[in-house]
């Protein structure tokens, strides 16, 4: 009842006609990333947090979060209409939307990707209002030990999770703690790994690599292929409705979907990509027509894209109860939230309620906007398609810079942007998964500080993370995961090693 | 593909090392605080230097594997990831002299022309906008941008 109340008094705020606007502004900005090829959730996040430098941190982070899920939508229009995924999370989309647009009926396609986005995004937000303060009540009892321990939880099912080796990922989330210590110590004010250059000093941004990474990273990776690729299509959409005969099997879909999805968002180190391609194949494990999947089934759209949104707003809830981002986009979010002086965690919800509660409510209001906003709008988004990337790119690279550099006016960060760009291109040539390293990032300083004071706690005794219940817990958790998650790898391992023996 | 791995490998076995250096530079334990600043990052060095070398006994005992397809760039592709990137460095060096709405300017004007190979009067318009219309609706965001010698751009 007491969340319920404070809800209302988020909306309040939600709905003031500032907060709307930006709101409104956030889910456009987000469709358009999402549609726009080349440009996913986690850098357009990234990309437009200069936009919000300004605002006050209310307004700032309702526009993010807009940006965040209407980027989730966006991507589900290029899938249906021309069958080009805006982002890896639509991937799964295409498979029947693009079917069902070439039906003629892109119009029940992208309405039934709508309807079940808003479901899957309105119930995963009323979620979060449920579990928000039991669970940040639970975590209040944690001192630095037990979130230290709870942290390395986190990072493993991230490093567990991502890309095709645990060692890559490892190293990966080592680099990003490395990057991480540069600048002054927070405990006792010395200057590391800054080598006398000044602005290190301030440490490396996160928005800056992020930029690197993904921004001119995705580009020079595209650069290398072709700039030559035109998107095309007329997207011409008609009902949004799907036949009568549809709505029974897409409520269940959407109710699968949801569920699916919001369970997913939980655990830090999926991503939504997970959560739309693990619906898909469970919608087509219970349908009686497994075999008509592919061929423009309306539960192929709704499961899916009701699964993505769901785990879009899920995935919020670790982010602000623990302090646990669990996906690059989160982590950018966590990031931004960090720059206007928030630190996300159980502290967030009884020091700054009135903002935490006014962005969840933008949440609802967010998924209403999106709703309404593009469906009508489906055939303007199809019309952007047609920019040749190599148009957009320059502009993209503009953008970058304006923002490394608006993020502190130093050129310095334009230049670590540059140089980020280069290593994110070359650990994607490489396979090198970059989830790991911008979470560890933003994490690092914080793993270090509750690390550190633990132990000084302790007189630096480290079996003080073994004694309290609560970390034992989670050090067990984190251990079993990266047995498990080597476990898993062990097998292919072995199997590649015979494979090449026989060549 | 070996080949490249042992040099990945080998990079990052030799950061670690280092990390490592660097961090004995710092107090590993401090007195009064728990762990030093040098404590961290001294275990994390070691644990890279380890992966690393994990790796590259795999590596050496592996058969080995030849180049995945495309992963050697074409020609015409390395020229396009040169423009790219130096026009991006060349950009950052001339901001601060020449502001950035003519830095930008050219950057446009360069990439729209050697990659996108739009013609004339579209690269001036779009690099209008993507400087000068950039500065003016960050400008509006309150956002500053270098103004260079001009001081007004």
């Amino acid at each position: 009842m007491e969340a319920f109340q404070h809800l209302m008094t988020g909306f309040a705020a939600a709905l003031s006609p500032m907060n709307l606007m930006f709101a409104t502004i956030g889910c456009v900005l987000g469709t358009l990333i999402g549609v726009l090829p080349g440009l996913g959730p986690a850098a357009g996040t990234a990309l437009l947090i200069p936009i919000t430098f300004k605002l006050e941190p209310t307004s700032a982070i309702i526009m993010l979060a807009a940006i965040y899920y209407g980027a989730m939508y966006g991507g589900t229009i290029t899938s249906v209409l021309i069958n080009v995924p805006g982002e890896a999370a639509s991937v799964v989309t295409c498979l029947d939307g693009y079917e069902m647009a070439k039906q003629g009926r892109a119009g029940a396609a992208l309405g039934i990707a709508a309807i079940g986005s808003f479901f899957g995004g309105t119930v995963a937000t009323f979620g979060l209002v449920l579990v928000a303060l039991p669970l940040t009540r639970f975590a209040l009892k944690f001192g630095p030990t037990e979130y230290f321990s709870l942290l390395l939880v986190g990072l493993t099912l991230v490093m567990g999770l991502a890309g095709k080796s645990l060692a890559k990922a490892l190293v990966m989330g080592i680099l990003g703690l490395i990057f991480s210590f540069v600048g002054v110590d927070p405990v006792e004010g010395a200057p590391r790994f800054t080598f006398g250059v000044a602005p290190l000093m301030d440490g490396i941004r996160f928005v800056p690599v992020v930029m690197g990474f993904f921004g001119i990273g995705e580009i020079l990776i595209n650069a290398e292929r072709s700039l030559t690729g035109v998107m095309a299509g007329e997207g011409k959409v008609s009902s949004f409705f799907p036949r009568r005969d549809e709505w029974r099997i897409s409520i269940t879909s959407i109710l699968r979907g949801t569920g699916l999805g919001f369970f997913l968002g939980l655990i830090p180190g999926t991503n939504s990509a997970v959560a739309s391609f693990m619906s898909y194949s469970i919608e087509r494990k219970v349908s009686s027509h497994p075999d008509k999947f592919g061929t423009g089934v309306i539960e192929g759209v709704a499961a899916p894209e009701t699964a993505n949104n769901a785990y879009a707003n899920a995935a919020l809830i670790p982010l602000f109860t623990l302090g646990i981002p669990g996906s690059p986009t989160i982590a950018i979010l966590m990031g931004a939230l960090i720059m206007n002086g928030l630190t996300p965690g159980p502290l967030l919800f009884s020091q700054h309620a009135a903002f935490v509660w006014a962005v969840i409510a933008s949440l609802y209001i967010g998924n209403i906007i999106l709703l309404i906003l593009n469906l009508p709008l489906v055939g303007w988004w199809a019309k952007l398609l047609k920019i040749p990337y190599n148009i957009l790119m320059v502009f993209i690279l503009v953008f970058c810079i304006i923002g490394a550099y608006s993020l502190n006016n130093s050129l310095f960060d334009v230049g670590m942007m540059i140089f980020c760009g280069l290593l994110g291109y070359l650990f994607k040539k490489l396979d090198f998964p970059l989830a790991p390293a911008i979470l560890t990032l933003i994490l690092g300083p914080l793993m270090e500080q509750s690390l550190r004071e633990s132990l000084s706690v302790s007189q630096g005794d480290f079996t003080i993370f073994f004694t309290r219940p609560i970390s034992l817990f989670f050090l067990i958790l984190a251990g079993v995961i990266m047995v498990t998650s080597a476990w898993q790898a062990w097998p292919a391992a072995i199997r590649e090693e015979s494979k090449g023996a026989e060549v | 593909m070996s080949r490249v791995n042992y040099i990945v490998w080998g990079v990052l076995l030799a950061f670690g090392a280092f990390v490592i250096r660097e961090s004995l530079n710092h107090k590993y334990y401090g007195s009064d605080f728990g762990p030093g600043p040098g404590f961290f990052s001294f275990w994390l060095g070691m644990l890279l230097m380890v992966l690393s070398l994990v790796q590259i006994v795999m590596i050496y005992r592996r058969p080995a594997e030849p180049l995945p397809d495309g992963f050697i760039p074409s020609r015409e592709g390395i020229k396009r990831m040169l423009s790219i990137m130096g026009a991006l460095t060349a950009s950052l060096f001339l901001m601060e002299y020449l502001g950035f709405s003519l830095t930008m300017m050219g950057f446009c004007i360069f990439l729209l022309r050697r990659l996108g190979r739009q013609p004339w009067w579209l690269t001036l318009v779009l690099a209008v906008a993507a400087s000068f219309g950039a500065t003016y609706l960050f400008g509006l965001l309150q956002v500053m941008l270098p103004k260079g010698f001009l001081g007004f751009i």
